[in-house]
């Protein structure tokens, strides 16, 4: 059974997750507003967020999604590079900021002039 | 020049660029295909990992234009691959690494040797391309050593070999153990243009590589 000092220590830290989680969905609709913001994707095991300009780019964006966590996973693991703080893809015209807070998943897909660095400063400070 | 040749050069310039930014840990080079071209030795076994995964994620990034680069922040290091002409450059670094010195660095010096290397080679390389099948298990008295894959694969891989009849082929399978058999078309009309290879069983074994898994498989010209 653990001590009692040990079980108020895990206490803040389960609150602080908790509420970087409930930040988050207000922090994405801020950032959605922003210039050259194309949506993003928030997932948990449970439920799932879209939110994209372009509807038809829904499906193909999940499955990126989806895919540049795991294949990030993946390569970190292979090399020991450790835990991901956040993964960004680049492509021809727009790019991808992805990463894991708790377990939630989250893709923010924007155009490649953006600065991804403000972005993920947005969704983890405010 | 040879394809050993330009693979030195470009492991050269891996070294020399390792040299100016000692927070790289590893780096390498390989192509579009997947073929890996050079990398600087440390990283062998992860290289085909790295590689594999990659590319899966490039088939997924056409959503987004195609994939020039993928860079992932990790509590203990830095990875980066970022396209360079027909290529892709991996590094990994430290976690303290100034990624835009580094990048700046790369993305100057590996153009200008591979632009180097076109007018030095009179034609461009042709790395051969591995195909990725899947396995499927030969059984019975008189299945031989041989594999046999598709008639079409075999006819793709005699043209890339200037004509050459390809009578032997090399499996990878994902957890990086080889080998070289024999090769002949599928005979089996039921199992002919599945993307598969039949592997005998005791190959199989052997490759530790099980049905339906995903194996490389190159050709090597008789």
């Amino acid at each position: 059974m653990p001590a009692k000092n040990e079980l108020e220590e895990k206490e803040p830290a389960k609150n602080k997750l908790e509420e970087k989680i409930e930040n988050l969905h207000v922090n994405l609709e801020n950032i959605k507003t922003k210039e050259g913001i194309i949506g993003y994707i928030l997932r948990d095991p449970k439920s799932a967020s879209v939110d994209i300009k372009d509807p038809s780019k829904i499906i193909d964006y999940a499955i990126l999604s989806s895919t540049v966590l795991n294949s990030g996973e993946y390569m970190m693991n292979a090399f020991k590079l450790g835990r991901i703080n956040h993964i960004v893809v680049e492509g021809r015209n727009v790019k991808v900021l992805s990463l894991t807070i708790g377990d939630h998943r989250i893709s923010v897909f924007m155009n490649k002039k953006v600065d991804h660095n403000i972005v993920y400063k947005d969704l983890h400070l405010k | 020049m040879s394809k050993d040749m330009y693979a030195t050069a470009l492991k050269n310039t891996l070294t020399e660029i390792k040299k100016m930014c000692p927070d790289i840990k590893y780096s390498f080079i390989f192509t579009k295909d997947g073929s890996i071209i050079t990398g600087d030795g440390e990283a062998d076994p992860l290289m085909k990992k790295t590689v594999h995964s990659f590319q899966s994620l490039a088939e997924k990034a056409v959503a987004i234009g195609g994939l020039d680069a993928l860079s992932v922040n990790g509590e203990n290091g830095k990875l980066h691959i970022s396209r360079v002409k027909d290529m892709y450059m991996v590094v990994t670094t430290s976690p303290r690494a100034n990624t835009t010195y580094l990048l700046s660095i790369t993305n100057v010096i590996v153009p200008t040797v591979l632009k180097l290397l076109e007018n030095i080679v009179p034609t461009p390389l042709k790395f051969m391309p591995s195909q990725q099948l899947v396995v499927d298990t030969l059984t019975g008295f008189f299945t031989g050593d041989n594999v046999q894959v598709d008639g079409v694969h075999l006819k793709e891989w005699s043209q890339h070999l200037d004509g050459k009849d390809v009578s032997k082929v090399e499996i990878e399978t994902i957890g990086g153990k080889k080998t070289q058999r024999g090769v002949k078309e599928i005979n089996d009309p039921k199992r002919q243009g599945q993307g598969l290879i039949l592997i005998p069983e005791k190959t199989c074994r052997a490759l530790k590589a099980k049905k339906g898994e995903l194996v490389k498989v190159k050709p090597i010209a008789s």
